[in-house]
């Protein structure tokens, strides 16, 4: 098995910081956070720009070329509702370092994101979601399925390029439904399917000191069930400690004594 | 149904290592298959071959070797005539007279007879410490800084010397640094890692994952290279994509098969045979299963070796 990938989540709209340095196309900040991901050993970045409706084009090109410049190549995944600007990042994009990512596609209103993927070789996120969140598995498989076989009617190499989401509820409301996600994570592993998620949505609303212990705790069970990567901040140290410990344990990655420092 | 090949692809290499300077080069690794499949991709650096010669002379060798070098006296004719050995690729000098418990050289004198070995041969050249830890630490840095500008392989740093002769090979001395486990892959990839911590150049090192005599707890030996090419180009390691050189001799002239006089074993037959038999299958065993270079002694082996290297690659 390959080893986890890491998709690092901080180059986001949501944070104002970085909104601010978008709008401004103030490369300081941005360069800032991409190096700390990456130096804490994020593969991919996600570059989420909002959805930028009125420069989302202008403003993705810029932001794939500031990156990829700097960080040879580094791998992206272009996280916007403007697609437009997806593409317009596919344009710029060098692929010496793995496919683009689209960021995101889902069973419902998104899944055009698929066809976008496919007719621009990129891999794509997958949500096994529709209108509101899936009641149970049989109606998150029903969206896998869906979306499985618009990959397939678009000539996509489903096994490789199509990561489904299963959607990491939150534990603070929907403590219940925790062990149905995981579980669907090991049906989409059965299937020999590489599946992706945000992770940290478990988590959300609790301390932030509790956060990390939360969020190793559900990736550690999340890979046992064949979960293949997760959109995380690499910055949290015991995440990113306890992920890489899975790979070995896993056998995904050869043992070394300084493991967790490569 | 047609046969339908589909080769095994993988999206990463071996580093290829070139040792030497000048004309005379050799690279070693650079290939993404398993050895000798040729048929998964076409072979981009075929194996190469050392000759092992030591600053101690001929006395040890057998007495086949011993013929091949007749006449040669010096450490410089020595030289001259194992790299004319035919498919011979690299001689590998190796200074055993350091040894503090065999003749206990010192430093400046093995130096000696490192310069005087250089000056005699133009090839690629690797040279091996004595294998005591300490006085590895003191005699290969010194290697390294007469050797500038050579391009030299050092065997080799282990664990306990890493930081003194990886950085004096690799970074102050711009030589390349073999990296010395004992048939411990989880061990094999820790040199490497601290070893580029150093800020040693991933590129510049080669591994040496330990050898052992076909027959001599062998089968660990193979399980090892084996799963560092697996994670190497399956896993895309980039910790295990050093290429691998086996020196073999040093191993294969020490076992009775190889050491018992034809007087003693009589129903064994020429003794300098067995040491080519030994020899010779247990390099085929090492290139097959991931050695990118070979060390030998006898003239006998070195061409044949060459001669399957020549055939399979």
């Amino acid at each position: 098995m390959a080893k986890f990938v890491t998709i690092g989540e901080r180059l986001s709209t949501t944070a104002p910081a970085v909104n601010k340095a978008f709008t401004e196309r103030d490369p300081e900040p941005i360069l800032k956070r991409a190096k700390q991901q990456l130096d804490a050993g994020a593969t991919y970045l996600d570059v989420n720009i909002g959805p930028a409706e009125n420069d989302g084009p202008e403003l993705m090109k810029w932001a794939v070329e500031l990156l990829q410049g700097n960080f040879d190549n580094v791998p992206l995944a272009l996280d916007t509702s403007n697609v437009a600007a997806i593409e317009a990042g596919i344009s710029v994009y060098n692929r010496s370092k793995g496919k683009p990512i689209v960021n995101s596609a889902d069973a419902a209103g998104r899944i055009g994101y698929v066809d976008v993927a496919a007719a621009n070789d990129a891999i794509v996120i997958a949500l096994c979601n529709g209108e509101g969140i899936a009641k149970d598995n049989d109606e998150r498989m029903m969206y896998m399925q869906t979306l499985m076989e618009r990959g397939m009617e678009q000539g996509m190499d489903v096994e490789n390029d199509m990561w489904f989401d299963p959607l990491f509820l939150v534990i603070k409301g929907m403590q219940d439904k925790q062990m149905e996600v995981l579980d669907f994570i090991k049906m989409i592993s059965d299937m020999g399917m590489k599946s992706t998620g945000g992770l940290s949505n478990n988590s959300n609303g609790m301390p932030k000191h509790i956060r990390p212990i939360m969020d190793s705790a559900m990736v550690a069970m999340a890979m046992m069930q064949g979960l293949t990567s997760a959109i995380v901040n690499p910055n949290d140290l015991r995440l990113m400690e306890t992920i890489k410990s899975c790979d070995i344990i896993k056998n995904n990655y050869l043992y070394a004594d300084s493991y967790l420092e490569i | 149904m047609p046969f339908n090949q589909k080769p095994q692809k993988f999206n990463a290499k071996i580093n290829a290592v070139t040792i030497g300077s000048g004309d005379k080069t050799v690279t070693i690794g650079g290939e993404n298959s398993f050895p000798f499949y040729s048929f998964d991709a076409p072979t981009e650096n075929t194996p190469k071959i050392g000759v092992e010669i030591s600053d101690l002379g001929l006395d040890e060798f057998s007495e086949g070797v011993k013929a091949y070098y007749e006449g040669a006296t010096t450490m410089a004719e020595i030289a001259q005539k194992a790299a004319a050995i035919e498919g011979a690729d690299f001689v590998a000098l190796i200074l055993d007279g350091g040894d503090p418990n065999g003749a206990n050289k010192s430093v400046e004198e093995l130096i000696e007879v490192v310069k005087e070995v250089a000056g005699a041969i133009d090839c690629p050249l690797v040279v091996e410490g004595c294998k005591n830890v300490e006085k590895d630490a003191e005699l290969l840095p010194k290697v390294a800084e007469v050797l500038q500008g050579r391009n030299a392989l050092l065997l080799s740093e282990k664990e306990e010397n890493y930081k003194a002769i990886g950085a004096a090979a690799g970074l102050a001395y711009n030589q390349i640094v073999g990296a010395e486990s004992a048939v411990d892959i989880n061990l094999a990839k820790q040199l490497n890692v601290v070893t580029t911590q150093l800020g040693v150049d991933a590129k510049k090192i080669v591994m040496n994952i330990g050898s052992a005599a076909a027959g001599y707890g062998y089968e660990y030996v193979v399980s090892t290279m084996d799963r560092i090419k697996g994670a190497a180009l399956g896993q895309n390691d980039n910790m295990l994509q050093m290429p691998i050189i086996t020196p073999v001799s040093a191993e294969t002239w020490a076992v009775k098969e190889a050491t018992a006089s034809e007087a003693d074993m009589p129903e064994w037959g020429s003794a300098d045979e067995r040491g080519i038999d030994m020899e010779v299958m247990t390099a085929a065993a090492d290139l097959a299963a991931g050695s990118d270079a070979v060390i030998l002694r006898h003239p006998e082996s070195v061409k044949t070796i060459s001669k399957l290297i020549k055939a399979l690659a």
